[in-house]
């Protein structure tokens, strides 16, 4: 079984009977120890490190000296849901606090062309992205486990993933 | 037309720079100023920022500190405030404290608060288009003057 499915076993528990809850727990534990692991997750593990940091950061109310709200608990648990989930080898966003407590996940080519992603404590995602004069806004559902198609086809164009990985081959 | 406090005009001119002061490190990257620095506060539905471009660089700096308070004061996005005009947001004067001013007009969608944010970063997105690379206060102190 795959670290994906594996991860969507961790997170959700639709059975209600003891087994129920020991396979949740069991998979819970191989995926910890996969993130722990840098040589079996490499940067991700790093980047879901950083969200962390950057929710003791925002922790407190008022935070940007104003009235920006503390990271939310459920955007953070989010967050790290989708950096899970997106492909291996896949560029790693940047992240930064949102004064909403919603934590933004940022994909930075340059000023001209970025792709903006709004993770807040539902499973509605809000985007928005600019590549040089064409841009655009959206929202799209996020179960948790698989990154909505629209959103990493986006990214992709954005910052040119594909071009990329020609030229790399 | 009248004056204030500051000696500056009451109407924000579109060749005015406006300075948004970075007092987190996750704002910025050495390149580009992340868009959530943009983004409105919850409660004022704004966008703090200063009447201010990069020189006279002691003053700006004077005027980040105090807006900081207590916080680091980690560097400054300038943009134009025809940028914040095209984006068709505006700005507006805001005294106390001198050279304060925000940037109002943030699309507000109270039955759907992902679109909300959507139309937010589009237009947080076209600020930090405008904006460019931080000046950052490292930078400004390494450097000869």
């Amino acid at each position: 079984m795959g670290y994906s499915a594996l991860n969507g076993y961790a997170r959700y528990s639709s059975g209600v009977s003891n087994e129920a809850g020991a396979l949740m727990e069991a998979a819970g534990a191989v995926v910890q120890a996969a993130e722990d692991s840098q040589s079996l997750f490499g940067e991700k593990a790093a980047a879901l490190s950083l969200l962390q940091r950057l929710a003791a950061d925002c922790a407190d109310q008022g935070w940007d000296g104003a009235d920006a709200c503390p990271i939310d608990r459920t955007a953070l648990r989010n967050s790290k849901d989708f950096v899970r989930a997106l492909p291996d080898s896949f560029p790693l966003p940047e992240c930064a606090a949102e004064p909403d407590g919603s934590i933004s996940l940022d994909w930075i080519q340059t000023s001209h062309r970025i792709f903006s992603l709004s993770v807040g404590p539902s499973s509605r995602l809000a985007y928005a992205w600019l590549d040089g004069a064409d841009c655009g806004h959206g929202v799209e559902s996020f179960d948790g486990v698989s990154i909505p198609p629209r959103i990493l086809f986006a990214i992709k164009a954005v910052i040119g993933y594909e071009h990329s990985r020609l030229r790399a081959a | 037309m009248s004056t204030l406090d500051s000696g500056l005009p009451e109407h924000v001119g579109d060749e005015e720079y406006l300075a948004r002061f970075l007092t987190q490190s996750n704002q910025y990257t050495a390149t580009v100023v992340k868009p959530a620095a943009f983004l409105p506060s919850v409660k004022g539905r704004e966008t703090s920022v200063s009447r201010h471009g990069r020189e006279p660089e002691e003053r700006l700096w004077s005027i980040g500190a105090e807006a900081a308070g207590a916080r680091n004061l980690h560097g400054v996005a300038i943009l134009k405030a025809r940028a914040v005009r095209d984006a068709q947001l505006d700005v507006l004067a805001a005294e106390p404290p001198p050279y304060h001013a925000a940037i109002r007009g943030w699309p507000w969608i109270e039955a759907d608060p992902a679109l909300q944010k959507a139309r937010q970063k589009a237009l947080a997105l076209q600020l930090v288009s405008s904006a460019g690379a931080p000046l950052l206060r490292n930078e400004v102190q390494r450097s000869p003057v």
